[in-house]
């Protein structure tokens, strides 16, 4: 499959490539953000994206058994310790919104977790994923395209 | 005999936190991108693109500030009613603004499935590529708008036309 269109203002291009940045290096943990960037792909079904950071994960050390399961994460509680799962669990309310409401439950969970600024960092993080997944998936920007 | 009733409203929920204090980076970056996003677009079309977007992902923050903004700019209020039922409304809107109202749509519910190709080539044929580039730009950025005011909370009310300019 070829790109719908390869157009993207340049513009857009850096200024979402800066809110992904900043998000980042606010929350301070790229392997636990690249958990977090491929489960928002994966629910919002980005064949880019995947492709892109299941390579940047890798490229980390993140183990092939959490990204086996990742997919899966609530029901494999050996892989995924309790700073992950709110961070998943969170990820996957923020991302689902059409469902409902971020539910109280899961924000205070990963409010135990996480400081506020790194919590805020962790939001803009789904929130900036969310983003580059919409453009990718509605341009059909086909995966394979990224190299490390 | 008529006495006074007094209409007692709900309390006001808090915002969980203020999360463009918390990461200033972040929201400077989210405001540089909503400005390039926009550029290049007519601003009464990109209020429905945000009004229907904000419904549909239940942001109470963003209907408040865009139902203000569209009104502000001339919106008619059968027009912002409607976006909710658009597809038996039709005839209140353009055919360019009912394409990008569906592609709006499309883009902002992924987890049920792909962005349609009748869809995508619908807004291809009212929209030049990069008009339509601008448009899924702006689409997407409204959807990060709803995600941090609902995930954070945004309390509804407060906002008047003009805040963040």
């Amino acid at each position: 499959m070829t790109a719908r269109t390869q157009v993207l203002d340049r513009a857009v291009g850096q200024a979402m490539s800066a809110v992904s940045a900043a998000a980042k290096r606010g929350l301070g943990d790229p392997a636990l953000a690249e958990l977090v960037v491929i489960r928002a792909s994966q629910l919002n079904h980005c064949a880019f994206c995947l492709d892109m950071h299941l390579a940047v994960a890798r490229g980390l050390g993140v183990s092939e058994r959490q990204l086996d399961l990742l997919a899966a994460w609530e029901e494999a509680e050996d892989a995924f310790d309790e700073r992950e799962r709110a961070a998943l669990a969170l990820t996957e309310a923020i991302t689902v919104l059409t469902d409902g409401f971020v539910p109280d439950e899961v924000y205070e969970k990963a409010a135990k977790h996480f400081d506020e600024a790194r919590l805020a960092h962790l939001i803009a993080l789904v929130v900036a994923i969310n983003n580059w997944n919409r453009v990718m998936v509605s341009r059909r920007v086909p995966p394979g395209g990224y190299t490390p | 005999m008529t006495t006074e009733e007094v209409t007692e409203y709900a309390p006001e929920q808090p915002a969980r936190m203020r999360w463009a204090a918390l990461a200033p980076e972040v929201y400077k970056a989210m405001a540089r991108l909503e400005q390039a996003s926009k550029q290049g677009l007519d601003p009464r079309l990109v209020e429905l693109v945000r009004l229907r977007a904000s419904a549909i992902n239940h942001c109470a923050f963003c209907l408040d500030m865009h139902t203000k903004d569209a009104l502000a700019a001339g919106e008619t209020v059968q027009r912002i009613v409607h976006l909710n039922a658009w597809e038996e409304s039709k005839h209140f809107y353009t055919q360019k603004e009912l394409a990008a109202i569906e592609l709006t749509e499309a883009v902002t519910v992924l987890t049920d499935g792909f962005v349609p190709d009748e869809v995508y080539e619908k807004a291809a044929k009212h929209f030049e590529e990069a008009e339509l580039a601008q448009l899924i730009a702006c689409i997407a950025v409204i959807n990060a708008w709803n995600r941090f005011g609902v995930t954070t909370r945004a309390v509804p009310g407060h906002y008047q036309p003009g805040d963040f300019s």
